[in-house]
């Protein structure tokens, strides 16, 4: 393609991964005419692994203590999100190859426990149903795991699919819809006329009513070019699958002090992340596999899950993850009329659909249906105009 | 009597000559079916050389083990490799004991040799030596347990009714002796399964990860055969080239009674010969390229002169093969193959696009339809590569002494290019040289005038082999035919129906492809498919094949198992 196929619009969404997709084919399905764009290359939700996260993430609250209190505001948000996944399948007839058998997290030292304990207590207290189970529980539902398991916790919302098959599908979908969807083509400006915007590509320039930044880590510049900060970060991760096995691992499995998320696909391949970093390749925002965090993560799946010994990786890749501070940022920028981020904060694949939906009743002065103001980007504007007037 | 091993298979007892592969033992026995895929079809022995994974079998319960790269020494269990069957524990395979939280990672072992060559074949085998005389110490990494490579592959058998060595094992013999008599450390059964900025390798050594960061490296590991995309190569005997020569050259066993050759070039002649000498009937040869005619005569002057011993040598296979009365049928291909109740019936047609109207019914089909280099560790280092129009391939960017776009990093032989072995061999002693003089050791005069003649004899073979792929040059080097059913990705049984119907939906891309269809995903690693997707995706979209067209390079560039990455598996 030499040139846009479109030059005006009423909606341009700019990130045509979960988040974008979603956004666009709702908002088409709701009468707007929308044209997708899409840079191409390390895109988040291609490199995403499946899983369906509900409980808060052990690595989270370790890695990053100072956002715990931002992502307990976004719990909520969780579960409705997994539910919400089941609908969208259904509403767009597809087949993710969805499947909700719980979540664990597992605890291996009494310490460990005594975390879960505490962590479960919150999580309830915020809405969450969760469970605390003991080593013989812990081995009848998931006798898969190895020794050092003595207690877990389940999550009985949580759950995995398969992001290929989403991705796919999901796109197929919005294109149904009426998007266009142009590939390989980056926003290099974003320009607020007023009314309505002037987006300048490598493919040219857009004229469009409304805009929204679904761009992941991609956002941050592409908001700074309207003047707009939005502290969305990339955080690259490693994953890596095996080749297919027989149903052997039911859950989505996690550990109470170590990252790891595990769980095995319908197609029966084992797919091992959850957060062992992959590097970022010199002088790029692509990110490239670190054999230490292969290694490693694969040692611990073997330590934790004991038949997995002998399976095969077959592949690893490197993807995106993107962190702001705990919270997505849903809705129209302060300021900058028109202009809506739609960045759902950590686990965003989990989060994409419901979040997508949510930012799309924004767009169309429909209510959501949800307090929305703990995802606003007001927080932002209040820590952009702190920043001026410290200079 | 020569002493066997007992190999109990599926409920009989098999005798296997030892230090043959599991793969020639079954196939020697009339086993064909090695497992079942997914979707329950058949596979057998393909590639022969630990590339494409279907010969997969169950060896004392551990599932998934390549029956090719399994030497027998030992008595083993065996099943057929079957999707579904429960994963078991071994034993101590936890890496900790009963109880108690995780122990930590187990830190491979990091090593830095001076030079560290990958591949014992030719090439690298010579780089290894010339290097080692000019005072580097050398460590060679190569997946198969006997030092060779698939041009001096050693015979791993010996015994009565058990035909000698030949004059090329003997000559690979005498290169490896020399190798390892000048000081150069070669370590067999080494799987290098990642290559990481700016030059570090991983390989799997005995069940253990080991990281290797050289001064230097020389990447030689060779070239692997190009699949036929056509109905029934996917069936069990229905294998490479290759393949049926590595039974015959390694465990001195036939692929089957009834053979049918097919593809272009010469390997196919010598492969005829081999078989016949070893008792098979070989139906034909079947070859792209039309007969050589006055047109090519240039070409095989040329050859005559560049390398007289090379052109002796196909003149004797040729004469080998008209002695049995065995017909060399040009300027035609194979166009299917379908399984029989007496093995497998093969349809041919002509270049020209005609279906032939007889069947050939034969057990065994052996394609040779041209190499692929096997650049995978050099692409996934990012090293620069360019597309070769004319072999359809990625050559690997160098200048004259075999150094790659990225400093230290040193590439020969067949993975950047065709070339073959005995270019490779000269080849070797070039960049043996070179990467002496880079590394400070100055060469002594004779080694200096060895290289000078080696420079020569190079340019020698490279003229050989551009008149030799004149004379071979086929004017169909695909199956005319790319659609329907046909399995295109061996691994994940994708067909090029579904490409279609991807492309159909707008995809534009061969990354976009595979995640669409799983093209490429499987345990190969697309090494079959990825050639013909980005033909298929380039050509739609009047674009040209480059490195970047293709899928990106992922490691590891083969399966390893998750034992051995953490080095907590059942041998340790």
């Amino acid at each position: 393609m030499n040139e846009l196929p479109r030059r005006r619009a009423d909606v341009a969404v700019i990130g045509a991964g979960i988040v974008g997709l979603c956004l666009a084919g709702l908002l088409a399905q709701r009468g707007r005419d929308v044209v997708l764009i899409d840079a191409g290359g390390s895109a988040a939700s291609t490199a995403n692994a499946g899983s369906l996260h509900v409980q808060m993430q052990s690595r989270f609250m370790r890695l990053f203590p100072e956002r715990v209190a931002g992502f307990e505001q976004q719990l909520p948000l969780y579960p409705k999100a997994v539910e919400y996944w089941r609908e969208f399948e259904r509403a767009i007839g597809g087949d993710f190859e969805m499947k909700v058998s719980g979540g664990l997290m597992i605890a291996e030292t009494p310490e460990q426990f005594e975390f879960l304990v505490i962590k479960s207590r919150r999580e309830r207290e915020l809405g969450l149903s969760v469970e605390l189970l003991e080593r013989a529980d812990l081995a009848r539902i998931a006798p898969y795991l190895g020794p050092a398991a003595l207690g877990a916790e389940l999550c009985a919302d949580e759950g995995k699919l398969n992001p290929l098959k989403c991705n796919a599908q999901v796109r197929a979908w919005a294109v149904r819809m009426g998007v266009t969807i142009v590939d390989r083509c980056k926003v290099e400006y974003l320009h607020a006329g007023h009314p309505g915007f002037t987006l300048t590509t490598i493919l040219g320039t857009l004229d469009a009513r409304q805009v929204a930044v679904a761009a992941g880590p991609g956002a941050r510049a592409l908001m700074n070019t309207a003047g707009a900060y939005l502290p969305v970060d990339p955080e690259p991760l490693h994953m890596n699958i095996t080749e297919a096995a027989p149903p052997l691992i039911l859950h989505l499995v996690q550990h109470a002090e170590r990252s790891i998320t595990l769980k095995q696909l319908a197609t029966g391949q084992v797919v091992i992340g959850g957060g062992w970093p992959a590097k970022l390749a010199p002088g790029s925002d692509y990110p490239v596999v670190d054999p230490a965090s292969m290694i490693g993560n694969v040692s611990l799946a073997q330590f934790m899950v004991p038949a997995l010994a002998q399976l095969q990786i077959i592949r690893t890749w490197a993807g995106l993850n993107s962190k702001v501070d705990g919270r997505g940022v849903l809705g129209e920028w302060p300021g900058v009329p028109d202009l809506y981020a739609a960045i759902p904060g950590d686990a965003g694949y989990t989060l994409g659909p419901l979040t997508a939906c949510l930012v799309a009743d924004l767009m169309t002065d429909r209510d959501p249906g949800v307090d929305m103001r703990p995802y606003s980007p007001m927080r932002l504007q209040h820590e952009t105009l702190r920043a001026m007037a410290a200079q | 009597m020569t002493q066997t091993i007992p190999i109990e298979f599926e409920g009989t007892t098999l005798h296997a000559r030892p230090g043959e592969t599991l793969a020639a033992a079954l196939i020697a026995h009339g086993v064909q079916d090695f497992r079942t895929t997914v979707s329950g079809q058949p596979r057998g022995v393909f590639c022969g050389m630990g590339v494409c994974q279907d010969c997969l079998v169950e060896v004392d319960g551990v599932a998934n083990r390549r029956a090719c790269m399994t030497k027998v020494e030992k008595p083993l269990t065996v099943r057929r490799g079957a999707f579904g069957r429960p994963l078991t524990v071994p034993p101590s395979s936890s890496g900790a004991g009963a109880s108690g939280a995780f122990p930590g990672v187990r830190e491979p072992e990091i090593r830095e040799p001076e030079l560290l060559v990958i591949g014992a074949g030719p090439g690298g085998l010579s780089a290894a030596l010339f290097a080692r005389r000019a005072g580097i110490n050398v460590t060679v990494l190569d997946e198969r347990s006997h030092a060779g490579g698939q041009y001096y592959k050693q015979l791993g058998v010996s015994g009565q009714g058990v035909l000698p060595a030949d004059a090329q094992h003997r000559r690979g013999a005498a290169l490896i002796e020399a190798a390892l008599g000048a000081g150069v450390e070669i370590i067999a059964d080494a799987l290098v399964w990642g290559a990481f900025e700016p030059k570090e390798f991983i390989a799997t050594v005995r069940g253990r990860s080991v990281r290797f960061r050289p001064a230097a490296c020389i990447v030689a590991t060779g070239a692997y055969e190009r699949g036929w995309q056509v109905p029934g190569w996917t069936l069990p005997g229905v294998m490479t080239t290759g393949a049926a020569q590595t039974l015959w050259r390694t465990s001195r066993r036939l692929p089957g009674r009834r053979v049918l050759i097919a593809g272009n070039g010469p390997l196919n002649l010598q492969l005829a010969a081999e078989l016949l000498s070893g008792g098979a009937s070989v139906a034909a040869v079947v070859e792209a390229a039309p007969a050589p005619g006055l047109a090519s005569l240039g070409s095989l002057l040329t050859m005559g002169l560049a390398a007289p011993s090379l052109v002796a040598e196909g003149i004797g296979y040729q004469r080998a093969v008209k002695r049995h009365g065995v017909h060399v049928v040009n300027g035609t291909v194979i166009e299917a193959i379908e399984k029989t109740a007496g093995g497998l019936s093969v349809t041919l047609a002509r270049v020209s696009g005609e279906t032939l109207p007889q069947r050939i019914e034969v057990d065994v089909v052996c394609l040779g339809y041209g190499f692929e280099p096997a650049n995978e560790l050099l692409r996934a280092l990012g090293c620069a590569h360019d597309f070769d129009a004319r072999r359809r391939q990625l050559a690997t960017r160098r200048d004259d002494a075999g150094l790659t776009s990225i400093a230290g990093v040193y590439a020969l032989g067949d993975c950047t290019g065709l070339g073959g072995a005995k270019a490779a061999l000269a080849e070797g002693v070039v960049v043996g040289a070179a990467v002496a003089a880079m590394l400070g050791h100055a060469p002594a005069d004779s080694l200096l005038r060895e290289r000078a003649r080696a420079v020569d004899e190079l340019a020698r073979q490279r003229r050989f082999q551009q008149a030799l792929w004149n004379v071979y040059a086929s004017p169909l080097n695909a199956p005319k035919v790319r659609c329907g059913d046909t399995v295109v990705c061996r691994c994940e049984e994708v067909t090029f129906a579904q490409l279609d119907a991807a492309l159909d939906e707008g995809l534009s891309t061969a990354g976009a492809i595979k995640r669409r269809t799983r093209i490429g995903m499987g345990r190969c690693q697309g090494r079959y498919c990825a050639l013909v997707l980005d033909e298929i995706v380039c050509e739609r979209f009047g674009r040209s094949r480059d490195e970047m067209s293709g899928f990106a390079p992922r490691v590891p560039v083969k399966p390893v198992s998750i034992a051995d990455l953490s080095g907590h598996g059942s041998d340790s």
